[in-house]
C-alpha cells in the first residue's frame, strides 16, 4: 500500500510501521502469513455522475497548451528567415513571370501537337492531382490523431467529432487550394486562356475536395477498397489522357477535335461532381466522424509525425523507409519461397524474388516509359534525356530496397561475407537489367516524333537513351545510399538556426549524378564526357572508393606500425584517428 | 615448415584487442582495455549501465571507430569490410536491420547460401526450429514482436559458419525458458570450441556460459 493510500484510508498516524519494522525480517516465519489488510475506499468512481465536457474548450485548452509552449512563434521564424523569404518571393514572382510569358507563347502555338497538348495535358494532370489526392488520403487516413491525443482524448467519454471536425475541413480546404493551383499551373503551360486556366483551377479543387470527402467518409467505415479503386480509375483516364498526346503528336492518331469543342462543358462537369460529392460524403463524413476507430485515427497520426521527423532532417530516403515498413506491416505475412545458388548469386536471386513478390515496385517503371516519349512529342526532345533520367531516378528507387537495406546500417551488410563493392554491385544487377529494358525501350523516342524537335540517327538515339538509363540508375543508387545528416559533427549556422552539415544537400542527391551525366548531351558536348563521368560516378557509388574505409585501413595500418615500434622499445606516441 | 606454420595458426588467438581506448567528448568511456580470446573461450563483460560495454562491442564489431588501440580477428587486422572479418565474425548488437519484404525463414535462407552452405535448407529448418519461430516463418519481420525480433536476431548468428560470436545483452526481451535454451546454446557452442564475448545483465547466463568474467567500469 502506498502511503498515499495509507493517508486516504487514514492509517498515517498510529498504525504507520515503527523504523523496526521497515528492516529486512529474517527469512523465517513462526506463524500463518497475516492476512492483507482490507483497502478501503473512500471515492468509488463508479457511483460518481460525469459532468458534461465542452469539446470545445477541451479544444481551446489544447490550443493554449501547443501555443503557449512554444519557444519560436511564427514571426520569429519569419524575422530569422528573411533573406529566405526574400528570396522565395523573388523566385515566386520570377516563376509567375515565367508561366505568364510561356502561357502567351504557346497559346499562339495552333499545330496539332499544341492543340492536342492543350486539350489533353489537362486532363492527365487533373487526374494524376486526384490520384495523388486519394492516394495520400487513404495512407494517412486523411483524418488523424496523434498519439497524445488518440491516450488522452480519445479514450474519454467526449464526441470525437467535436475535436476532429475542424481539421477534416482544414485538410479538405488544403487539397483543394494545392490541386487548384496545379490544375490552373498546368493549363497555363499548355496555353489555356485564362477563363480555361481558371476553369481547370476550379475543376481540380474542387474535384480534389469531393474526393477527399469520400475518402473520408470511407474511413468512417474502416475500408480503402471504394478510394483504391477510384484511384485507379482515375490514374488510368490520366495515362490514357497521355498516351493520346504522344500519339497525336507523333501523327499516329488524328486529334481529337470534338474533346476540344467539348472542354468546357467537361471540366464543368468535373467541378460539379466535386462538389455534389463534397456536400454528399462532406455532411457524411462529418456526422460519423466518432465512429472512426481509435488505432485508425493514431495510426495515421504516428504516419504523420514520423514523416515530419524525416522531413526535418531533410531526409528522403527515411521517409520512403517508413512507408515502405509500414506497407510491409500492412501485408504482415508471405509465402516463403526457396531461394537458389550461394554467395552473391543468392543475393542476386533473391533481390528477383523480391521484385515478382511486390510488382508494384516496377509499376513506375513502367510508366516511367512514357516519358521520354511525351517530352519527345511536346517538341522537348533536347531536354528528354534531363528529364527523363530524373523521372528514371524516381521509378528506380523503389526497385532498390535491397541495396538501401544494406546501405543504411551496417549491422545486415556485415552478416555477409563480401566486400561493400561486392554487396552494392549485386545488389544492383536487377535494377541494371531493369534499366537494360528501359533503355531498349525508349531509344525510339529519342529519335523524335512528330514534326517538330529535334530529330536524331539510330545510333544518336540509341547512345543518348543509354546515357539517360545510366544517369538514372545512377542517381537513384546515390538517392539509397546516401548518408543521412551527421548530427555529431559540428553544427553550421544558418538563417534557420544550427543545421548539421550535409542538410541541404540530401534535398538534391541523387539529383546532381542525373544532372552532371546528362549536361554533356544538353550542351551537345562529346558522349564521352558523360560516359566518363559515370563511369567515376559507378566507382564511387558501388563503394570502390570508399573513403571511410580508405582512411580506417591507413589509420589502422599507422596504428598497427607506431604499437610495433612501441613494443620494440621505441617512445613514440600513438596517434588517435582524425574524426 | 608445414608443421610450424600450423602451430604459429594455432597459436593466434581468435580475437586480440591492444590498448583499446574510446571516449565520447571529453568523456574517456574505454580506457586502454587489453583482451585475448582463444578458442573455446567465453568471455561475459559485466558493469553498470554506461561502464562502456556496449561501446567496447561495438569498436569490436567495427560499428564505431576506436580512438586509439589495434583490433585483431584470427590474426587478421580488424576492418569492418574485410570479408574475411566478416566470415569469422557473427554479431548479434543493436544495429540490426532486416529486409522489410524478406519473411523469416527467407532471412536465414538467404545468409546460409551467402556463406556458402551446402545444405542451407536443412540448417535453416534446424535453427528456425531452435528459435522457435517455425509458426512464424512466413512473417514479415515489422509484424514480429521484440522477442521474436531478438530471436531472430541470434538465428542469423547461428545460422552461419563463424569462428567469433559477439552478442550485446543478447538475453534482452527473451522469456525464462529462451533464456535459459540460449544459455545451453552458448555453452555448448563454447564447448565445440567458438570463441565467444558477450556483455549481458543476466547472472544466470554469465554463469552458465562465461569462461571468464570481465567487470567494465569497477
Amino acid at each position: 500500500m502506498s502511503k498515499k493510500t495509507r493517508r486516504r484510508t487514514g492509517q498515517v498516524g498510529g498504525a504507520a510501521p515503527s523504523p523496526a519494522t521497515t528492516e529486512p525480517s529474517p527469512p523465517v516465519q513462526t506463524g500463518p502469513a497475516p492476512e492483507p489488510e482490507p483497502v478501503v475506499l473512500t471515492r468509488l468512481l463508479t457511483e460518481v455522475e460525469p459532468v458534461p465536457v465542452s469539446e470545445t474548450v477541451l479544444r481551446g485548452m489544447m490550443r493554449d497548451w501547443r501555443r503557449g509552449r512554444a519557444t519560436r512563434h511564427l514571426w520569429d521564424m519569419i524575422q530569422d528567415g528573411y533573406v529566405v523569404l526574400l528570396a522565395s518571393v523573388m523566385i515566386g514572382a520570377m516563376l509567375v513571370s515565367v508561366v505568364i510569358r510561356a502561357q502567351g507563347a504557346v497559346s499562339g502555338c495552333d499545330t496539332s501537337g499544341c492543340i492536342s497538348a492543350r486539350t489533353l495535358l489537362p486532363w492527365a494532370a487533373l487526374c494524376g492531382v486526384l490520384a495523388l489526392t486519394l492516394m495520400v488520403a487513404r495512407i494517412f487516413g486523411p483524418v488523424v490523431a496523434s498519439a497524445a491525443e488518440g491516450f488522452w482524448l480519445m479514450e474519454a467519454p467526449i464526441k470525437r467529432a467535436r475535436i476532429l471536425w475542424g481539421r477534416l475541413v482544414a485538410v479538405i480546404l488544403g487539397a483543394a487550394v494545392v490541386a487548384a493551383a496545379f490544375g490552373g499551373l498546368v493549363a497555363a503551360l499548355t496555353g489555356s486562356t485564362w477563363a480555361g486556366v481558371v476553369n481547370w483551377a476550379v475543376a481540380a479543387g474542387l474535384g480534389a475536395a469531393g474526393l477527399l470527402a469520400v475518402a473520408a467518409a470511407e474511413q468512417t467505415r474502416d475500408r480503402t477498397w471504394v478510394v483504391r479503386t477510384v484511384q485507379w480509375l482515375v490514374g488510368i483516364v490520366g495515362l490514357a489522357a497521355l498516351l493520346v498526346v504522344i500519339a497525336t503528336a507523333a501523327a499516329w492518331i488524328e486529334p481529337l477535335s470534338w474533346l476540344a469543342a467539348t472542354e468546357n462543358r467537361l471540366n464543368l462537369i468535373v467541378a460539379v461532381v466535386g462538389a455534389v460529392l463534397l456536400v454528399g460524403a462532406g455532411i457524411l463524413a462529418l456526422n460519423r466522424l466518432d465512429e472512426i476507430r481509435r488505432a485508425r485515427l493514431v495510426s495515421g497520426g504516428s504516419l504523420v509525425a514520423g514523416m515530419q521527423g524525416a522531413m526535418y532532417a531533410m531526409d528522403m530516403s527515411l521517409m520512403r523507409d517508413i512507408l515502405v515498413e509500414r506497407d510491409a506491416i500492412s501485408r504482415g505475412h508471405v509465402r516463403p519461397t526457396k531461394g537458389h545458388g550461394t554467395g552473391l548469386t543468392a543475393l542476386v536471386w533473391r533481390d528477383a524474388q523480391r521484385l515478382v513478390r511486390f510488382p508494384k515496385q516496377m509499376i513506375l517503371l513502367v510508366l516511367s516509359v512514357i516519358v521520354p516519349y511525351a517530352v519527345s512529342a511536346l517538341g522537348l526532345g533536347v531536354l528528354s534525356p534531363v528529364v527523363s533520367g530524373l523521372v528514371l531516378l524516381t521509378a528506380l528507387v523503389p526497385m532498390l530496397g535491397m541495396l538501401r537495406v544494406l546501405s543504411r546500417t551496417g549491422g545486415l551488410a556485415r552478416s555477409f561475407p563480401f566486400t561493400t563493392s561486392q554487396i552494392r554491385t549485386a545488389a544492383m544487377t536487377v535494377p541494371a537489367i531493369a534499366t537494360l529494358v528501359w533503355i531498349a525501350a525508349v531509344a525510339p523516342a529519342f529519335i523524335g516524333l512528330g514534326a517538330g524537335g529535334a530529330h536524331l540517327t539510330v545510333v544518336d538515339a540509341a547512345i543518348h537513351a543509354a546515357i539517360t538509363g545510366l544517369a538514372g540508375l545512377l542517381g537513384a543508387v546515390r538517392w539509397v545510399t546516401a548518408k543521412p545528416p551527421d548530427y555529431n559533427k559540428p553544427m553550421m549556422q544558418t538563417g534557420f538556426g544550427a543545421m548539421p552539415p550535409g542538410m541541404m544537400g540530401n534535398l538534391i542527391k541523387g539529383i546532381d549524378i542525373v544532372a552532371v551525366v546528362t549536361l554533356p548531351i544538353l550542351f551537345n558536348w562529346s558522349y564521352w564526357i558523360s560516359v566518363v563521368i559515370a563511369g567515376i560516378a559507378f566507382f564511387i557509388l558501388r563503394g570502390s572508393m570508399n573513403t571511410d574505409d580508405m582512411r580506417a585501413a591507413q589509420e589502422e595500418q599507422q596504428r598497427q606500425l607506431e604499437a610495433n615500434k612501441a613494443a620494440a622499445g621505441g617512445k613514440k606516441k600513438i596517434p588517435p584517428p582524425a574524426r | 615448415m608445414r608443421e610450424n606454420r600450423g602451430m604459429a595458426k594455432q597459436r593466434t588467438p581468435v580475437l586480440k584487442v591492444s590498448k583499446l581506448s574510446k571516449s565520447y567528448g571529453p568523456n574517456p568511456i574505454v580506457t586502454d582495455f587489453s583482451l585475448e580470446v582463444w578458442p573455446g573461450d567465453a568471455v561475459a563483460l559485466t558493469g553498470r549501465n554506461g561502464a562502456g560495454k556496449s561501446t567496447i562491442l561495438r569498436c569490436l564489431v567495427g560499428a564505431d571507430k576506436a580512438d586509439s588501440g589495434t583490433i585483431e580477428i584470427c590474426g587478421t587486422a580488424m576492418r569492418e569490410s574485410n570479408p574475411q572479418v566478416r566470415r569469422d565474425l557473427a554479431t548479434v548488437i543493436d544495429d540490426l536491420d532486416f529486409f522489410p519484404d524478406l519473411s523469416v525463414v527467407e532471412h536465414l535462407d538467404l545468409l546460409a547460401r551467402a556463406h556458402g552452405l551446402p545444405d542451407a535448407e536443412e540448417a535453416v529448418d534446424e535453427v528456425l526450429h531452435e528459435v522457435q519461430l517455425v509458426p512464424q516463418s512466413g512473417q514479415l519481420p515489422g509484424t514480429l514482436s521484440s522477442g521474436q525480433r531478438r530471436r531472430l536476431a541470434l538465428a542469423t548468428a547461428f545460422v552461419r559458419p563463424r569462428k567469433l560470436l559477439i552478442l550485446d545483452e543478447p538475453e534482452q526481451r527473451l522469456d525464462v525458458e529462451g533464456v535459459e535454451w540460449l544459455a545451453q546454446r552458448l555453452k555448448a557452442e563454447r564447448e565445440a570450441g567458438l570463441a565467444i564475448i558477450m556483455a549481458s545483465h543476466e547472472p544466470r547466463l554469465v554463469d552458465v556460459v562465461s569462461t571468464r568474467t570481465i567487470r567494465v567500469g569497477a
